[in-house]
C-alpha cells in the first residue's frame, strides 16, 4: 500500500469503531444517531482516499451520494426522535418499552 | 449509455411521476377523502405489473445474466422480483383502503408506499454497487417513516426508531463494506468487483472476506438472519399492520435480491467455506424464529417471528447455491411465495384490528363465525406458510429440501439442512395450528357476524387464488424462477 493511503485508512477504522462504540453503549438517541454519522463519514473518507490512490473518480461520485443519502436519512431520524420527545418528554431510548415479548 | 425503454427505466417513470404527484394533487385537492390516492396508487403498481409482464412475454428479455457494464440490467432475475414486489405493494394499497379511511394524511401514506415500491424493484435490476446503495435506501428511508406513521401512538414510535437505528446503522455497514470492495478492485461494478476478487492476492485476501462479511451482516439486519434480527419482531408489532406486510414481504425479499448478487461475489472470494457458514446460520435463523414464535402471545408478533424463522428456510437455498443447480431457483420460488402468504397474513390482521381493534391471540376466539372470510385467508395463508401440501408453500419447500439433499452428494452436512428444515417446519405448524384453533376451535360467546372491509375481503381472495392455484399448478412459476435464476457460467471457477 501507499504510504500515505494507509494514514487514510488508520483514521476510517478509528472512526468506525468510535461509532461503532457510540451506538452500542450510549442510550440517548440523538448520540445514537451520531455514531451512525460516524459510521457512513468513515466510510466516505475511505472511499475518496481509495478513489486518489486508485486513480478514478467513482469513488467520489459514490461519496457524494452517500452523503446526499446520509442527510435524508438524519432528516428522517430527527424527525422521529421529535415525535418521541414530545410523548415521552425524554429520549433516551432505554425508556422506550412498550414493545416486549 | 442507458435505454430509456428497458423496464427498470419504465417502472422508475411510471411509480416515481405518481409518487411525486400525489401530494401535490393533496395539496390542490379541496375535499377530504383517502380512497382517491389508494386508487391512482393501485392503478399505478397495476400499471408496472402489467408493463414487466408484457416486456416478459414480448420482448426478449436477457436471460439473467446478472452481470452489466451498465448501473442497471433488464433480465429476468429483476423481472421476477419485481414482480414480487409489485404483488407485495398491490396487497399492501388495497389492504389500506379500509384502514386508512380515518387517518391522517393518506396521501402521504400512499406516496410514500410507492416511493417504497421503486427501491425494491431497482435493488433486484441493479448491477453497479452505487445503485444498488441508492436503491437500498430509496426503499429503507420511506418505511422508516411508514413504521412510524401512527403518531399519536408511543408503540408506533417506538418501533419506528428501533427500526430507523438499526436499518441505519446497516446502512453504513453496507458503504462500509462497498468502499472496501472498492478499493481492493478500483470499480463499483459488481462484475468487475468479482473479477477483481478473483485475481486477488493471497495477502488481500482477508480484507476482501471482511467486505463480504459486511455485506452479509448488513443486508442480513433487513433480512432478519438471527443475529440481527432483535429489532425486527418489535418494528413490525409496532407499525401498522398494513406496513408490517410490506416489510415482512416487500424489504425483507429486497434484502435477498441483494443477497443473492451479492453472494456470488462471496462464493469467489470466500471459497467453500461460506457456504458451511451461510447453512450454520440458516439452521440458527429457522430454529431462533420458530422457537422464539411458539412463546408468542400477540398475532402480529408471532408472525413477525415467523418470518424469521422464512427466512432461514431461504436461506438453505443460498447456501447450497454454489454447489446444487436448483438451489437459487428453489430460493427465487420461497421468495415468491413467502412474499404473498406473509403478506395476506399481515393483511388478515390489518382486516382485525380495524374491525375488532385486537391483536392478542386469545382475544380472536370464534374469529370463524364473526369474520369467515378473513379468517379462511388467514387459515390459507398460515397452512401454507407450515408447508401443509396442497399449498404454493408445499412446493418451495419441497424444492428448498430436496436441493439440500441433492448437494449431500458433494458435501456430507447438507442434507443436515433439510433435516432441520423438516422439523422446523413441523415445530411450526404447531403456533400456526393454534392460530387456526382460537379461530375455529373456541368461541367466545359472541356468535355474531361482523361486517368485514371489502378491501381485506379482495386480497384475502386474491391470495387464496394464488396460494393454492401455484399449490395445484405450481409448474409455470417454477419455470419462470428457473428462467430467473442467473447464470454461473463465465466466471471464474470456484475453488
Amino acid at each position: 500500500m501507499t504510504n500515505g493511503l494507509i494514514d487514510f485508512i488508520l483514521v476510517s477504522v478509528a472512526l468506525l469503531a468510535i461509532g461503532i462504540y457510540g451506538i452500542a453503549v450510549k442510550r440517548n438517541a440523538i448520540r445514537m444517531l451520531f455514531g451512525i454519522e460516524m459510521v457512513v463519514n468513515s466510510a466516505n473518507l475511505n472511499l475518496v482516499a481509495f478513489s486518489r490512490y486508485i486513480p478514478n473518480s467513482q469513488g467520489q461520485t459514490f461519496a457524494l451520494f452517500s452523503i446526499a443519502i446520509a442527510a435524508a436519512e438524519v432528516a428522517v431520524g430527527l424527525a422521529l426522535v421529535i415525535v418521541a420527545y414530545r410523548m415521552y418528554r425524554n429520549i433516551d431510548i432505554a425508556d422506550f418499552r412498550s414493545l416486549k415479548g | 449509455m442507458i435505454d430509456f425503454t428497458s423496464t427498470p427505466i419504465i417502472l422508475t417513470v411510471i411509480l416515481g411521476t405518481i409518487g411525486m404527484l400525489i401530494p401535490v394533487i393533496n395539496v390542490a385537492r379541496k375535499e377530504k377523502g383517502s380512497s382517491v390516492y389508494g386508487v391512482i396508487t393501485l392503478g399505478a403498481l397495476l400499471a408496472s405489473i402489467g408493463f414487466v409482464i408484457y416486456q416478459i412475454v414480448t420482448k426478449q428479455i436477457t436471460q439473467s445474466a446478472i452481470f452489466s457494464s451498465n448501473v442497471l440490467v433488464d433480465d429476468k432475475f429483476g423481472s421476477f422480483f419485481a414482480i414480487a414486489m409489485l404483488i407485495v405493494g398491490i396487497m399492501t394499497t388495497v389492504g389500506s383502503f379500509n384502514y386508512m379511511r380515518s387517518r391522517a394524511n393518506p396521501a402521504v401514506y400512499y406516496s410514500l408506499i410507492l416511493l417504497s415500491s421503486i427501491g425494491m424493484v431497482l435493488i433486484a435490476y441493479s448491477t453497479d454497487l452505487v445503485m444498488l446503495f441508492v436503491s437500498w435506501e430509496l426503499m429503507s428511508i420511506p418505511t422508516y417513516v411508514l413504521a412510524g406513521y401512527l403518531k399519536k401512538d408511543p408503540s408506533s414510535n417506538e418501533a419506528a426508531i428501533k427500526y430507523f437505528l438499526f436499518g441505519a446503522l446497516s446502512s453504513g455497514i453496507i458503504i462500509y463494506g462497498i468502499s472496501i470492495a472498492y478499493g481492493l478492485t478500483g470499480s463499483t461494478n459488481i462484475e468487475q468487483v468479482i473479477a477483481g476478487f478473483s485475481h486477488l492476492s493471497p495477502d488481500m485476501m482477508p480484507l476482501a472476506l471482511l467486505a463480504v462479511g459486511m455485506f452479509i451482516a448488513g443486508f442480513g439486519f433487513k433480512i432478519g438472519i438471527v443475529p440481527f434480527h432483535m429489532w425486527l419482531p418489535d418494528a413490525y408489532e409496532g407499525s401498522p399492520p398494513t406496513i408490517a406486510a410490506l416489510l415482512a414481504a416487500g424489504t425483507k425479499k429486497a434484502g435477498f435480491a441483494a443477497a443473492l448478487r451479492v453472494i456470488i461475489m462471496g462464493a469467489i472470494a470466500l471459497n467453500l467455506h461460506w457456504a458451511f457458514a451461510l447453512a450454520v446460520i440458516a439452521i440458527v435463523t429457522m430454529t431462533v424464529g420458530n422457537l422464539a414464535a411458539i412463546r408468542q402471545r400477540n398475532l402480529t408478533r408471532m408472525l413477525a417471528y415467523s418470518s424469521i424463522g422464512q427466512a432461514g428456510y431461504i436461506l438453505i437455498g443460498l447456501s447450497v447455491a454454489p454447489i446444487s443447480p436448483i438451489g437459487i431457483q428453489a430460493s427465487l420460488f420461497h421468495i415468491l411465495n413467502h412474499s404473498v402468504m406473509k403478506a395476506a397474513a399481515f393483511i388478515a390482521v390489518a382486516g382485525i384490528v380495524t374491525t375488532l381493534g385486537v391483536t392478542h391471540i386469545e382475544k380472536i376466539k370464534g374469529l370463524g363465525k364473526k369474520m369467515p372470510i378473513t379468517a379462511f385467508g388467514l387459515t390459507i395463508s398460515l397452512l401454507a406458510l407450515a408447508g401443509v401440501p396442497p399449498l404454493n408453500g408445499f412446493w418451495s419447500k419441497l424444492m428448498l429440501f430436496g436441493s439440500a439433499i441433492d448437494a449431500g452428494h458433494t458435501v456430507s452436512w447438507a442434507p443436515y439442512l433439510a433435516i432441520a428444515g423438516v422439523l422446523n417446519s413441523a415445530l411450526s405448524l404447531a403456533y400456526y395450528g393454534w392460530i387456526i384453533r382460537k379461530m375455529y376451535f373456541e368461541d367466545d360467546g359472541e356468535q355474531k357476524r361482523v361486517k368485514e372491509p371489502k378491501s381485506v375481503i379482495a386480497v384475502m381472495i386474491f391470495s387464496i387464488i394464488f396460494i393454492v392455484g401455484i399449490g395445484v399448478y405450481p409448474d409455470p412459476i417454477i419455470q419462470f424462477a428457473k428462467s430467473a435464476v442467473p447464470i454461473m457460467s463465465g466466471l471464474p471457477a470456484i475453488h
